[in-house]
């Protein structure tokens, strides 16, 4: 299905016409990460629906659009976005691969201090895993870690 | 967009009339179904682009439309998914001090530990970005 030319259309209605004409897509990829020595592993899991406009392109702002509302939000000052139109009026990206939407889910969704120096410790802060690779069961879920 | 109705008001024929004010502040700006047990996976939802699994019952959601500011509604309910005692012994809670996303974590009423969400479920309302 082709997407409707949304240059200018407010990202919940890009959003509204997603939900009601494409299908989720559930991804098996995970992304796994460590942001504090003294918490656990978080594992990043995708929305379908998000998933679906992604592939689908021409929905989705640029990521670089949700790091400008970041630094407004980091403000002493912040009250409310004032500059909530870059998600509206921002042309949106165009169709991802699975694994370039996972990339800028990383970016968008993970802290930016896991992301920007994942690899660049003694061991990995951050890995991109499918879901079979995780434990499948809960057990000692609040002591997980990534594996050295 | 095709089907476009403008109005400020919806007048029905003996009950009065609603500014649609009330219908677009009032409606739900995001929603999400989801099982936080074994491989935590999101099962539906309006608005939210992942799931963060951040250890036992405890779970972080972000916004594809972020909120307008970190105050907003958030409602919470948790399930067995089935007819029997669904969501006894639970208790969920929703908090946010952003506005891109929201915690959602669960609670075993009886031993007050975190426990993972076998179905867990929560709509937000406020003002969108």
């Amino acid at each position: 299905m082709q997407t409707p030319d949304f240059k200018g259309t407010h990202l919940w209605d890009r959003l509204c016409w997603a939900k009601e004409n494409l299908d989720g897509v559930q991804s098996d990829y995970r992304v796994v990460y460590e942001d504090s020595i003294d918490e656990c592993a978080k594992i990043l899991v995708p929305d379908p629906n998000w998933m679906a406009c992604a592939l689908q392109g021409g929905i989705l702002p640029p990521v670089w659009v949700y790091h400008e509302l970041a630094k407004d939000e980091a403000q002493e000052d912040f009250k409310k976005h004032t500059r909530g139109y870059l998600l509206h009026e921002t042309e949106p990206v165009g169709p991802m691969t699975e694994e370039e939407a996972i990339e800028y889910l990383i970016m968008k969704d993970c802290p930016s201090s896991v992301w920007k120096t994942y690899n660049e410790g003694n061991r990995p802060k951050m890995v991109i895993c499918t879901k079979q690779q995780l434990p499948q069961t809960r057990e000692w879920r609040n002591s997980w870690k990534i594996a050295a | 967009m095709a089907g476009k109705i403008i109005a400020d008001t919806l007048e029905h024929s003996t009950a009065g009339s609603v500014t649609t004010d009330y219908v677009v502040n009032g409606s739900a700006k995001a929603w999400v179904d989801f099982n936080g047990s074994a491989t935590a996976t999101i099962l539906d939802s309006n608005n939210i682009a992942s799931l963060t699994d951040q250890g036992t019952g405890q779970y972080q959601f972000a916004f594809t439309n972020s909120m307008s500011s970190q105050y907003f509604s958030i409602s919470t309910n948790t399930s067995n998914r089935d007819s029997s005692n669904a969501g006894v012994d639970r208790s969920s809670q929703g908090g946010s001090s952003s506005s891109s996303n929201f915690h959602y974590e669960i609670c075993d009423i009886t031993t007050t530990s975190n426990i993972d969400a076998v179905a867990g479920h929560a709509s937000i309302h406020g003002d969108l970005a």
